[in-house]
């Protein structure tokens, strides 16, 4: 039986487009310096609005702010070491069902990520609490590739504070695959 | 001279923000300059730095074996951190003024330990909105595998105040 013929797995996924994708997420924390120095220190980034109060005041900033590309990590999930392995590095149990837990079951277990847009509308300071949400944006045709079938699954994250303000998105694209389908077997 | 103590990031910082190559001046720049180019040392204490920093406790990110249990050559970095570098890449020449208003890119090749990734940029298009210089910067971060992130950056800049009398 080919996966070319009749995609009824394409048409069960419909349902889960334009739908948010669980509940909003608030952040463990508010944005903290900690976390900031832990980052520059990881990645040795010496831009010094990050951490140096005084010369951080002189600019357009006017005082300390986050690397920009730590916005998703204020809102990551906490871990649950225990099991992680087995959960294919899903930080907790995932919740309600969802097109990524749909397409595993229906055997495109594989997950590539392909694209990343993150948008920056203002600099975090310490003390934003993040809430975010996520969109669930497109799901593409069944495609094939060189790893096999699959789907472009596309969402979008919001970034608010606490007061509602946006200050970032993050377009986010992956190719879930059936890593039997690879090089044309079916 | 001569000293051979290997990879060094102050060395290569040096080799960066350095002399022998003029960097392009933030605000002056036009389309088709290129930013000072970055290699960044890939290890595996990078990687699992950047993964625990941002987070990210994927076993991908700091178990070899994991890794290629699931198909990859060794463990990887996680998009977060190479976003993270992307940012610095591109902040460490435009400065502590800049502002990232944009990182947009395709993923590719995985970031491994032993493979040096390299970082080169190019300015796209310069415009000014407002009081600020909008500066798009095509990006590009390659290893031995290939690319490992294409696409761009925007930042924007602040434009310096005309000096004026009273404003009132």
């Amino acid at each position: 039986m080919s996966k070319e013929e009749v995609d009824t797995v394409r048409e069960q996924l419909e349902r889960f487009i334009g739908q948010p994708m669980g509940a909003p997420a608030t952040a463990p924390e508010a944005v903290n310096v900690p976390m900031i120095r832990h980052w520059v220190d990881a990645l040795d980034d010496r831009n010094p609005v990050y951490l140096d109060d005084e010369l951080a005041a002189t600019t357009r900033f006017g005082g300390l702010v986050a690397p920009p590309a730590m916005l998703q990590a204020w809102t990551m999930p906490r871990p649950k070491i225990e099991g992680i392995a087995e959960r294919g590095g899903a930080p907790d149990e995932m919740g309600a069902e969802n097109v990524v837990t749909a397409l595993d079951q229906a055997g495109y277990v594989g997950t590539l990520a392909t694209n990343s847009e993150l948008e920056f509308f203002r600099y975090l300071r310490p003390g934003d609490l993040l809430q975010t949400t996520n969109s669930l944006e497109s799901i593409s045709e069944r495609k094939r590739t060189g790893l096999g079938l699959g789907y472009f699954v596309t969402w979008v994250t919001r970034f608010k504070t606490s007061d509602e303000e946006e200050v970032g998105r993050q377009l986010f694209r992956i190719f879930k695959f059936d890593p039997a389908t690879i090089g044309g077997a079916s | 001279m001569g000293r051979d103590k290997g990879p060094d990031k102050g060395r290569v910082m040096d080799r960066v923000i350095g002399r022998d190559k003029k960097p392009a001046s933030p605000l002056g720049v036009n389309v088709g300059d290129a930013l000072p180019p970055f290699v960044l040392p890939v290890t595996s204490t990078v990687i699992v730095a950047g993964a625990i920093a941002s987070r990210d406790f994927m076993p991908a990110h700091h178990d070899s074996a994991f890794a290629r249990a699931q198909g990859a050559p060794d463990m990887f970095m996680n998009i977060l951190t190479t976003n993270g570098y992307v940012s610095r890449f591109v902040t460490d020449w435009a400065g502590p003024e800049a502002m990232v208003r944009k990182i947009a890119i395709r993923l590719g090749a995985p970031a491994v330990p032993g493979q040096p990734l390299s970082f080169s940029g190019e300015i796209a298009q310069v415009s000014d909105e407002g009081d600020e210089r909008v500066i798009e910067v095509t990006i590009r971060a390659a290893n031995d595998l290939g690319d490992h992130a294409t696409g761009t950056v925007v930042v924007s800049l602040p434009l310096p105040r005309p000096i004026t009398g009273s404003s009132s």
